[in-house]
């Protein structure tokens, strides 16, 4: 099955439809509705991480992986804003390694705020934000020498991660640092649940930073997102009934939920 | 004031940036080429290219910033530092070198198929009586010195090449160097003489424009044998010999050395995760245990089944896993970027509020 290049009216009615839940629930976060996000227990383990490095006295690294500017690098920022702040309030050193240098100017702007949120902007290093390089391998070997030579007690793994997430977790693991390990690839999740002590799996990464900050809009967000995921539930559900029926009854076959998505506009309208 | 100016500028900015391109992906192919947007679609497309040009600017400069001032302050590791910076300004050079002697031998090439393609120039304005243009016969006349000319240049080039030749003279390269430059003289031949009696027989009141196809066609095979020629010269050159070492020999190797640590740490992965503590591990190590015996040929001798077994656990519990995690992470990305679109978001990390210094 070939996969959709260009929009069709399907696509739009399933957008409007995933992206109405978000706004509603944005909207009663912000009115000050409770919103219960269940416990995650990698999460919870940040603040119990950079106390850590705190009683050791060793740095913090925080590494966004192979990530560019994207959806899935301001749902780090999240993480990493509340790090930096955490670390910037205990005096631990934070080293944020980056593989591009798109997302290293958010990166270190990010890292400056939290440090001015805590009143700490005077102890902010700019050089704590290290570009190592666009290449992959060439990264990994930079954050293996990083982790190596500063001993790091603790190291943060958010984002997208390639075959360098394994060289990277287990740098960590060699110098005994606990590890928090986040990826949307699921290739790489088996990697990390091995190798890190904690493991956030697909959109826990994404919920990770609603659930650091509890703030209204995130909350929301999350919880909008839930419902759209039931929609994708209740569609595959219908899918796999009326792939059931068609396979049982193949001379009373009906058109499955795919082919009204796919279908582009001239099929709708007629004459596009 | 200023601040928040500043805030509703990036605001509308990225607004305008999403609207564009959610409704580039939104209209009909068809919609898209009645108004004219799928027309400028990859030329908008190049801003993104122009933005990573100038972070590339960002990671050096943030490189020469974090290692030169270990260097000047001597801190720990500096040496490694200083090794660091001359690597990159080697392989900047090496590159930029390489870059520059591809465009010599374009140019080279170029200077030869640009005058076959006057020709055609030549034909074309003439039978569409095109005005505003030379006459004919001075643009006649400039392609013969032009042709002149670059038989002149050419030579010298193939003297010189060939007198600083560095290819091996044991390898076949340097005989098929030799047949280019022997097949370039006779070429430079035959179009010096089909250009001379161009210039002794046409008439630029009834001109026959006949003999500007085979002249047109020799002049685009000279310049591609040029281009060949060079290049193969080229690739003993010191500069290539340069790159070749420092790209090829040094770079790529130790990537394929950092990669070939994954084997290692797999292993050492393997044996972490298999330790049976808990119910889970212990689901995890039967698993996959019987991929690897369904993976391997000895299967045979222990269960003819596993390699079924194998490809269900991959093709069942496997994929609807990868799938839930990849709907999940879709969906929660989509509505990231929606929120960043719209500028509905948190100041948990987009707080300009200044605080106090430590």
């Amino acid at each position: 099955m070939t996969g959709i290049e260009h929009s069709t009216p399907g696509i739009l009615v399933l957008l409007v439809l995933f992206i109405g839940p978000v706004l509603y629930y944005i909207r009663r976060a912000r009115e000050g509705r409770k919103i219960f996000v269940r416990r995650i227990a990698g999460v919870d383990a940040v603040d119990e991480a950079i106390g850590r490095s705190a009683e050791l006295g060793r740095p913090v690294a925080f590494s966004t992986g192979l990530t560019s500017v994207s959806p899935v690098l301001y749902a780090c920022l999240g993480v990493l804003s509340y790090v930096s702040a955490k670390a910037a309030r205990y005096k631990s050193k934070l080293i944020v390694p980056q593989n591009n240098p798109e997302a290293m100017a958010i990166v270190e702007d990010v890292v400056r705020d939290a440090y001015r949120s805590v009143g700490k902007l005077s102890t902010f290093d700019p050089q704590s934000i290290v570009y190592l390089s666009q290449s992959q391998f060439a990264f990994a070997s930079g954050y293996m020498g990083i982790v190596h030579r500063e001993k790091v007690a603790t190291a943060f793994l958010f984002g997208y991660f390639a075959a360098e997430s394994l060289i990277l977790a287990e740098a960590g693991q060699q110098v005994g640092a606990m590890q928090v390990g986040a990826s949307v690839s699921p290739e790489q999740v088996p990697f990390f649940i091995c190798t890190c002590d904690f493991t956030l799996i697909g959109e826990e990464l994404y919920a990770s930073s609603a659930y650091l900050s509890r703030e209204a809009v995130q909350l929301g967000s999350l919880a909008g997102q839930d419902r759209a995921k039931l929609l994708f539930f209740l569609l595959i559900v219908i899918g796999v009934c009326i792939a059931t029926w068609n396979s049982v009854f193949p001379e009373a076959a009906i058109s499955n939920i795919d082919s009204w998505i796919r279908a582009g506009y001239g099929d709708w309208f007629g004459g596009m | 004031m200023e601040e928040n100016y500043r805030k509703t500028l990036i605001k509308i900015l990225t607004f305008l940036g999403g609207i564009y391109f959610f409704v580039e992906f939104i209209l009909p192919k068809a919609v898209l080429e009645k108004i004219g947007v799928a027309e400028h679609h990859s030329f908008i497309s190049y801003g993104f290219i122009v933005v990573g040009s100038m972070a590339v600017g960002l990671g050096i400069i943030n490189l020469f910033m974090v290692h030169g001032s270990r260097i000047i302050f001597r801190r720990k590791d500096w040496f490694s530092s200083v090794v660091l910076l001359v690597g990159l300004l080697v392989m900047m050079f090496a590159t930029v070198s390489d870059w520059r002697s591809g465009l010599r031998i374009t140019s080279e090439t170029r200077k030869w198929t640009l005058l076959g393609e006057f020709t055609e120039v030549i034909e074309k304005d003439f039978n569409e009586k095109k005005e505003g243009v030379p006459s004919l016969d001075v643009r006649v006349n400039a392609l013969l010195e032009s042709i002149d000319q670059n038989a002149q240049q050419t030579s010298k080039l193939l003297k010189s090449k060939q007198g600083a030749s560095r290819i091996p003279k044991q390898e076949p390269k340097f005989v098929l160097a030799q047949s280019y430059a022997k097949q370039i003289a006779n070429m430079q031949q035959a179009v010096l003489s089909d250009s001379k009696e161009l210039e002794a027989s046409f008439d630029t009141e009834t001109p026959d424009f006949a003999p500007f196809a085979p002249l047109r066609q020799s002049l685009d095979q000279l310049g591609v044998t040029v281009g060949k020629f060079l290049q193969l010269h080229y690739e003993y050159s010191g500069v290539r010999q340069t790159y070749n070492f420092l790209f090829h020999g040094l770079f790529v190797s130790l990537g394929s050395a950092m990669f070939s640590l994954l084997g290692v740490y797999i292993a050492a992965a393997a044996f972490r995760a298999f330790r049976v503590k808990t119910l889970e591990s212990s689901l995890m190590m039967i698993a996959a245990v019987i991929v690897m015996l369904g993976q391997i040929p000895f299967y045979v001798y222990i269960y003819d089944g596993l390699p079924l077994w194998r490809q269900w656990l991959l093709e069942v519990p496997n994929s609807a896993a990868f799938r839930a995690i990849k709907i999940g992470a879709s969906v929660a990305g989509l509505v990231m970027a929606f929120r960043m679109w719209f500028s509905i978001e948190s100041e948990s990390f987009a707080d300009d509020t200044p605080g106090e210094s430590a």
